[in-house]
C-alpha cells in the first residue's frame, strides 16, 4: 500500500505539487489527470524520488520512502518501476540489452556488478527478458537496435524493462501521449495486463478521460497541485470536469493533448549536437 | 511476473529457441578471439620494437626529474620583449592562417556537398583531394613553404591554412547536407536561383556552425602555431629551440608559462564567442 501524507514540491515560489495526500492500494490501476502544469508528472517523479519533495511523507507499506538514500533508495527506484513518455530507452542498445537494463539492481556482489559493466548477463537473466518480450509480441526484434522500433513497440519494451526490475508499483507519465491511437491501445492494454495478472499496481498519468474511463479503476485529478477529485471513473462525467476545471470535456482534452505535444521530445537540431 | 525464477530446462529451450540471444555464434566468438590475439601481438611487438622497458621508462623520468628541477624559478631571462614578440607573431600566425583557410573553404564546402553539387564524379573526386591534404600534416607543409617563401612568418601562415583548408572545407560540406531542405525550398518555391537559395535557404542554417569550426581551429591552431618556429616558419617556437639547445630551461618554463596562460585566454574567448552565435542563431 502506497500512502502519500502532505506531499509538497516547490519550484521557486511554485508549489508544482501542493499538500498531496493519497492511499492507493495494492493491486490498483489509477489514473491520474489534469491540464498541463497541474503537477502530475511531478507527483509522479516525486514517488520514484527523480524529484525530492519539500514537504511531506511518502510510505510503501509502512517503509518512509522519503528518508531513503543510497542503496535503499536505488532498491526502491527497483521496486517502482517507471515507464516514460519518451521511453528512454537507450537508443544505440539491442532490445534485448534494453530489457536487461531492468535487472541490472537485482545483480549483487562485486563480480556480478563486475559482469555488468562488460554487459555479461547469466542465460536465466537473458531467457527471462526473451518471456518477457514475446509476452508482448516482441521476441523478432530482440537482436535489433532499439531505434529501429516504432513507438509504440519501443513503450512496449520499456513495460518488459520495467516487468525485468519485479516491481511492485508501475509508475507511467503520460505513456501513450506520443503514440498514434491504435499504438496507445497495445500499450494501455500491456498496462492493463500488467495490472490485473500481475497483480501490480500501476500509476498513469493520461490526458486522455476516455482512456482514464476505460482502464482505471480510480481516477484522480489535480489542478494547480492540489487533488480536486479522487474517485470512481463514473463519478467524474462531463458535468463534474466543468465543474472542476471551468471547461468542457472536449476543450480540457484538446488544452492537454496541445501542451502534451508540444513538448520537445526530438527538440535537438544538428547545430546543438554540433556545438 | 512470478514466473520469472525459470526452471533449467526452460532457459535451455530458450537457449535453443534464440541462440544468438545468449551471445555470438562460434563463428563470431572464433573472430573475436583471434582480433584479440591480434591486437595483443601488435601490442607487444611495438613495444619490443621502440624496446620500452620498464628501466628506460625509470630512467627517462629521472631525467624529466632533471629537467623539471633545472626549469624552477622560471625566469624571462634578458630577452623578455623578444619572447613577447614571438607569442604576439604566433597568435597573428594562428588569426592569419584560419581566415584564410576559412575563406577559402566556404566556397569548397558548399562544391562538396552532395546537396548542392549533384555531380557525382566531380564531388569524389573533390572529396578525394579534401583527404589527400588532410593526410599530410602542418610541419610538413610548414618545411616546404620556408624553401619556397623563405623563413619567417609567412611561411607558417601558409603552413596553417594549408592544412586547414581542407579540414575545414569537409567539415562545412557535412555541415551543409545536414541542413534542412525545407528551408532550402522555401527559397526555391519563391522564384529564388540556385544561387539564392544556397545565400538564403543554406547559409544562414551553417554559417554560426561554419564560425563555430572555424574558431574552434583558431584555437587549436594557437597551440600548434607555438611548434612551427622550431622549423623557422615564425613565431615563438624558434625561441623555445634555441633556449633548449643551450639549456636555459629556466627561461623556457617561463616561455611556456606564458603559453598556456595565452592559449587558455584564447580558448576562454572563443568558448564564449561559439556559444554565443550557437545560442542566437
Amino acid at each position: 500500500m502506497l500512502e502519500i501524507e502532505g506531499l509538497t514540491r516547490r519550484f521557486g515560489s511554485v508549489k508544482a505539487v501542493d499538500g498531496v495526500s493519497l492511499t492507493v492500494p495494492a493491486g490498483q490501476m489509477v489514473g491520474v489527470i489534469g491540464r498541463s502544469g497541474a503537477g502530475k508528472s511531478t507527483l509522479l517523479r516525486l514517488i520514484n524520488r527523480l524529484a525530492e519533495p519539500s514537504e511531506g511523507r511518502i510510505r510503501f507499506d509502512g517503509r518512509d520512502v522519503t528518508a531513503l538514500s543510497g542503496r535503499a533508495l536505488r532498491d526502491w527506484r527497483t521496486e517502482c518501476a517507471m515507464i516514460f513518455q519518451q521511453f528512454n530507452l537507450v537508443q544505440r542498445l539491442d532490445v534485448l540489452t534494453n530489457v536487461l537494463i531492468g535487472r541490472l539492481n537485482h545483480r549483487h556482489g562485486v563480480l556480478a556488478r563486475l559482469g555488468s559493466l562488460f554487459c555479461q548477463f547469466s542465460p536465466a537473466e537473458r531467457a527471462m527478458a526473451l518471456a518477457a518480450l514475446e509476452r508482448f509480441d516482441l521476441l523478432s526484434t530482440a537482436l535489433q537496435r532499439a531505434d529501429t522500433l516504432s513507438g509504440g513497440q519501443q513503450q512496449r519494451v520499456a513495460i518488459c524493462r520495467a516487468l525485468m526490475q519485479e516491481p511492485r508499483l508501475i509508475l507511467a507519465d503520460e505513456p501513450i501521449a506520443s503514440l498514434d491511437p491504435r499504438n496507445a491501445r497495445t500499450v494501455m492494454d500491456a498496462l492493463a495486463e500488467v495490472n490485473r495478472r500481475d497483480g501490480l499496481t500501476v500509476m498513469v498519468n493520461l490526458h486522455h478521460l476516455d482512456t482514464a474511463r476505460e482502464y482505471c479503476t480510480r481516477v484522480i485529478a489535480m489542478q494547480q497541485g492540489r487533488v480536486v477529485f479522487d474517485g470512481a471513473p463514473a463519478e467524474l462525467n462531463a458535468a463534474r470536469i466543468t465543474q472542476i476545471y471551468g471547461i468542457t470535456e472536449a476543450e480540457f482534452q484538446a488544452e492537454a493533448a496541445a501542451a502534451v505535444n508540444a513538448t520537445p521530445a526530438h527538440g535537438f537540431g544538428p547545430q546543438v549536437a554540433l556545438a | 511476473m512470478s514466473a520469472l525464477r525459470m526452471a533449467p530446462a526452460e532457459i535451455a529451450a530458450w537457449q535453443a529457441r534464440v541462440p544468438r540471444a545468449f551471445g555470438p555464434s562460434s563463428r563470431g566468438r572464433a573472430l573475436r578471439v583471434l582480433g584479440g590475439v591480434a591486437f595483443l601481438a601488435w601490442l607487444i611487438g611495438t613495444l619490443w620494437w621502440f624496446d620500452v622497458s620498464p628501466r628506460r621508462m625509470w630512467n627517462g623520468l629521472e631525467g624529466l626529474l632533471v629537467i623539471t628541477r633545472l626549469m624552477i624559478p622560471p625566469s624571462p631571462g634578458e630577452q623578455w620583449v623578444e619572447i613577447l614578440q614571438g607569442l604576439a607573431e604566433s597568435l597573428a600566425m594562428a588569426f592569419l592562417g584560419t581566415f584564410i583557410a576559412a575563406l577559402i573553404a566556404v566556397p569548397l564546402g558548399f562544391l562538396g556537398a552532395n546537396n548542392v553539387v549533384t555531380n557525382t564524379l566531380f564531388r569524389f573526386s573533390l572529396r578525394r583531394v579534401f583527404d589527400g591534404f588532410r593526410g599530410v600534416d602542418q610541419l610538413i607543409w610548414a618545411l616546404a613553404y620556408v624553401r619556397a617563401v623563405g623563413l619567417g612568418p609567412l611561411a607558417g601562415v601558409l603552413a596553417i591554412a594549408t592544412a586547414d583548408i581542407a579540414v575545414l572545407a569537409k567539415l562545412y560540406a557535412e555541415a551543409i547536407e545536414n541542413a534542412e531542405k525545407k528551408q532550402a525550398e522555401g527559397i526555391a518555391a519563391a522564384g529564388g536561383s540556385p544561387t539564392l537559395i544556397m545565400r538564403f535557404g543554406i547559409l544562414p542554417q551553417v554559417a554560426p556552425i561554419m564560425l563555430g569550426h572555424a574558431l574552434y581551429f583558431f584555437e587549436s591552431n594557437t597551440r600548434s602555431a607555438t611548434i612551427l618556429g622550431v622549423v623557422g616558419a615564425g613565431g615563438i617556437g624558434l625561441q623555445i629551440a634555441e633556449r633548449i639547445r643551450v639549456r636555459h630551461w629556466d627561461e623556457v618554463a617561463f616561455i611556456i608559462i606564458l603559453m598556456v596562460l595565452m592559449v587558455a585566454a584564447i580558448d576562454w574567448l572563443s568558448g564564449k564567442l561559439r556559444r554565443r552565435l550557437i545560442g542566437a542563431r
